[in-house]
């Protein structure tokens, strides 16, 4: 037997009473039976780190829940006995969301994996934690309905990427994901089942949060720290047969902004979304490499779908005006033939080739974590540039993306920074640039989205103190004993 | 004669080469249409992520080589909840991707050497080997029973070890000595009496050809019986002419094309030697329009496709030495070597077969459950993940499961008993020779 290691010393500090621990292991075998909860040093092992800079922490159980019932029982018991429980459902996220910050029950909802409905009429579909992108968009395509896929795993979370404010490939035309919500059913901290929108009023119907008081806003973008969602309604969407992409290239972020900025206005895009040459690159260069003299900084693809040729062609007509008038500006606009697997990648989600993470695995320790922010358009030109000073002093490659949302007003601005997890010292020097850009987004008006703890402290910093407070007040309401993966939101 | 069977240590940097990204745990195509389905027989049976395909797996290893997980029993028995069926392997598209069988069976490996592997069940198995040359507990007489109906019948098959024949028939153990599986050896060897085929068997003295030693860590037990077949395959082709073996097992067909190919001797030993799998011979024989079929089974049947003819067959394209992508970059993935279209040619050549296919097929096709010693460790379980097959098989309307390995036979046979399916189980051998005709007709 080795030493204790710094994660098993960790861990000791959680359990101080060893008959305490048997007494919980007890009780969580009564709730969902033996084969589904456990202390086992190697179980909790693998739900102790995941793709981030996040330092690994071990919970001190694992349960899996089965049914909505047991989720009750086991929040009651949690609550009483004042344990942590930390929600899981893949544990793809990019940010430590499911690493414990204080042990306590990790809680694995992998096994509640039904799509309850799905309402091709209506275009609704009711799905629990457990649902993977793949699973539905098996389900889905049947009716050849589709979602918002994201550049993620297809074997991710829906659920857990909505109500995180996770966003997928439609994010031009429809917002994020969480904005595809129409209902919830949420168990809270302390055990009760509650319903928002419009399966609060009648059980069966899912289609809308509105025009009831937006009550959905309690669980969404709260990282698991106020109850656990068992079922989500969400709008799906008919499945246009024609596709056309548009791609171009700019020398500068300012050129590709302009372009983006002018083609949104039109709102015809499936997803509109540019790169930074770095992050078009398979490894993303780590350490930094510089960009050839002769390639372009900026590649933009512009996905559309259409119904008819007629529109199709409607909508080429739009984007070749769009270009002219970009040139006409003088900007550095030139159209780019994108590489047909890169394509591939972009436009048919979910994907193993983008999800399985190929641009992080090249050196040893595959580490991936971002400053990944939502951040307004017009400030995306100047705080790329500043992130590029940081990265580059830092080594480590600007690899952007910036994504317009719904609209032009705002859109996700973030960088993927591969870094070496078995270095800690490479690992530290990566957690370190990416703060630091972080602050710079904040203090141009950006908001990091699914932040560690590290960015939640840069956000509280700067937040107005009313806000504090009845964030607070909320959580406090909500989770009288601060049992929900404490910790996370840095309050 | 060398063997390059990797410690865990020296796997070191391809397991930091993955994410833990999750790509693993589903099997998905994008298509369209898209397909999903499970694809981790123990992540389906256990949940927790420790167990769930690759992700989980390299956990386990990482926390070995950090000593952050010691070894005790439930730890230990976890290692070998694993089928190792490489579904996993066949959805990941990182660097690790070409390893990450070799990586659980490295963590096997570990565990015997530090004295604390194998499971107490597979200690007997390896006993049985060492006592038996066989996994069965069986004594070697036993060995070729299966053969009696042909001697009884004036139609013994030649022993190699007295006679010369370009064929060596492979037989295995499970064929051999496990009852409900000797159908598959039978069926092989009437097939190659009907075609006139010139070959012969071992008898006795074939030995077990390692691959379940090998998939449970004990690389020594592996080491001592492979070493003896290809000096025994060596001195067939010197002495008796042998020119191919062929195996009706997928279990022994992977380790002789690939366990064995970690001898710093294959190359040398196998020249001259062709290894094909039954399948695949009674395929080509089809091509070449030497199979005559007679009569119909109007069947309708599924083919379930075993990992060691399927996606334990690939070949993976590296780039050892940066010139493509960078050093040790997984690139791609040929799958020639995998037989997936040839059971199913010869079952649609079948007169009045009806092929269907289960959602979850060729590389993606869920494992029965019984490999990585998981039958022999675990057969509960083996026979209940056996039966989800089964079930899958009875949702598309197949009336009965048709496979390639006696193995899967057995196992699948024993998840239909357990869920009371109608659903029988045949090898694709016992098709052909209930319509195949005979050699008057036929010269190959």
């Amino acid at each position: 037997m080795s030493e204790l290691s710094s994660l098993q010393k960790e861990h000791a500090t959680t359990i101080t009473d060893a008959g305490k621990v048997d007494s919980v292991l007890r009780e969580l075998r009564k709730i969902v039976g033996e084969s589904n909860c456990t202390a086992s040093k190697h179980i909790r092992y693998a739900y102790s780190y995941d793709l981030s800079f996040v330092k690994p922490k071990l919970p001190d159980y694992v349960v899996m829940t089965e049914t909505v019932e047991q989720v009750q029982e086991l929040l009651r018991f949690a609550n009483k006995e004042k344990i942590p429980i930390v929600p899981y459902t893949a544990g793809t996220n990019i940010g430590g969301l499911t690493i414990p910050e204080r042990g306590g029950i990790l809680l694995d909802l992998k096994k509640m994996n039904n799509i309850v409905a799905i309402d091709p009429e209506s275009h609704v579909a009711v799905i629990e934690p457990g649902v993977s992108h793949a699973k539905l968009a098996d389900a889905l395509y049947k009716h050849k309905l589709r979602f918002g896929w994201p550049v993620g795993p297809p074997s991710a979370s829906v659920l857990a990427c909505a109500v995180s404010h996770g966003i997928g490939g439609l994010s031009a035309k429809y917002g994020l994901n969480s904005q595809e919500i129409t209902s919830m059913e949420v168990v809270l901290p302390t055990g009760e089942l509650i319903r928002v929108g419009s399966c609060a009023i009648r059980h069966d119907a899912w289609h809308s949060c509105l025009p009831l008081p937006q009550l959905d806003g309690l669980f969404k973008g709260w990282l698991g720290s106020s109850g656990v969602v068992t079922k989500i309604g969400i709008s799906v969407h008919p499945i246009p047969p024609l596709l056309k992409v548009f791609t171009v290239s700019t020398e500068n972020v300012a050129d590709m902004y302009s372009y983006m900025l002018n083609l949104s206005n039109y709102e015809m895009c499936d997803d509109l979304t540019a790169v930074s040459w770095w992050l078009t690159q398979v490894p993303i260069p780590y350490p930094f490499k510089a960009k050839p003299d002769d390639s372009p900084e900026w590649f933009c693809f512009a996905t559309t779908t259409s119904w008819t040729e007629k529109e199709r062609e409607a909508k080429t007509e739009i984007w070749e005006t769009v270009f002219e008038e970009e040139q006409k500006k003088g900007t550095s606009i030139k159209q780019t033939v994108y590489p047909e697997e890169a394509l591939r990648g972009r436009t048919q989600l979910p994907s193993q080739v983008v999800g399985s993470t190929k641009n992080y695995c090249k050196q040893g320790g595959a580490g991936i974590s971002w400053p990944g922010t939502f951040t307004p358009a017009k400030v995306w030109g100047p705080v790329y540039n500043k992130w590029k000073d940081i990265l580059v002093a830092h080594n480590l490659s600007p690899a952007v993306r910036m994504t317009m949302y719904r609209g032009v007003h705002y859109g996700m601005f973030r960088a993927m920074i591969p870094f070496n997890k078995q270095s800690a010292e490479e690992t530290e020097n990566a957690r370190h640039a990416i703060v630091e850009c972080l602050k710079v987004d904040l203090d141009a008006g950006g908001i990091p989205y699914k932040p560690p703890v590290d960015f939640a402290n840069e956000i509280n910093k700067r937040a107005d103190p009313g806000y504090l407070d009845l964030l607070r007040r909320m959580k406090k309401f909500l989770d009288p004993n601060d049992i929900m993966n404490p910790g996370k939101l840095g309050i | 004669m060398e063997w390059k069977i990797a410690e865990l240590k020296e796997l070191e940097d391809k397991i930091w080469r993955c994410t833990a990204c999750g790509t693993c745990k589903v099997a998905y195509d994008y298509g369209p249409p898209p397909t999903f389905g499970e694809i981790c027989p123990a992540g389906a049976e256990f949940g927790f992520e420790g167990f769930m395909a690759s992700k989980g797996k390299i956990a386990f290893a990482r926390g070995i080589l950090s000593g952050e997980l010691p070894w005790d029993e439930e730890f230990l028995e976890a290692i070998y909840k694993c089928t190792v069926c490489a579904g996993c392997q066949n959805q990941c598209e990182l660097d690790h991707k070409p390893y990450i069988p070799e990586i659980i069976e490295a963590m096997r490996r570990r565990a015997v050497a530090d004295g604390v592997g194998p499971m107490p069940l597979h200690k007997n198995l390896l006993q049985s080997m060492k006592n038996y040359n066989n996994p069965y507990q069986g004594p070697r007489r036993v060995r070729t029973d299966w053969t009696r109906p042909f001697k009884k019948a004036g139609k013994p098959i030649k022993d190699l070890n007295k006679e010369a024949a370009p064929v060596f028939f492979f037989v295995g153990c499970t064929g051999a000595f496990n009852t409900a599986a000797r159908a598959v050896p039978t069926a092989t060897a009437s097939i190659f009496q009907k075609l006139g085929m010139d070959f012969g068997i071992l008898g006795e003295n074939e030995i077990c050809c390692g691959s379940t030693a090998m998939r449970v860590g004990d690389s020594e037990e592996f080491k001592r019986v492979a070493t003896k077949n290809l000096e025994t395959f060596k001195w067939l082709h010197d002495e008796r002419g042998v020119k191919t073996i062929i195996s009706s097992c997928a279990g022994c067909y992977r380790a002789i094309k690939k366990d064995y190919s970690l001898s710093s001797e294959y190359d040398k030993v196998m020249e001259g030697i062709e290894v094909i799998h039954t399948a695949d011979y009674l395929n080509r024989l089809y091509k070449e329009g030497k199979l005559k079929f007679e009569g119909e089974l109007h069947w309708k049947v599924t083919y379930h496709d075993p990992c060691h003819t399927g996606r334990h067959l690939n070949k993976f394209i590296i780039d050892e030495e940066g010139k493509q992508l960078w050093k040790g970059a997984y690139v791609d993935v040929d799958q020639s070597e995998c037989l997936y279209e040839q059971p199913r040619d010869l079952l649609k050549a079948i007169p009045g077969v009806e092929l269907v296919e289960m959602k979850r097929n060729r590389a993606n096709s869920f494992c029965c459950g019984g490999g990585g010693g998981v039958m022999t460790g675990f057969g509960e379980w083996a026979a209940k993940n056996a039966s989800l097959r089964i079930q899958e098989g009875a949702d598309v309307g197949a009336e009965r499961i048709v496979s390639i390995c006696p193995f899967c036979h057995f196992n699948l046979n024993e998840g239909a008993k357990r869920i009371g399916s109608q659903v029988k189980v045949h090898d694709l051998t016992e098709l052909i020779d209930q319509v195949l005709v005979g050699k008057s007709d036929n010269q190959t």
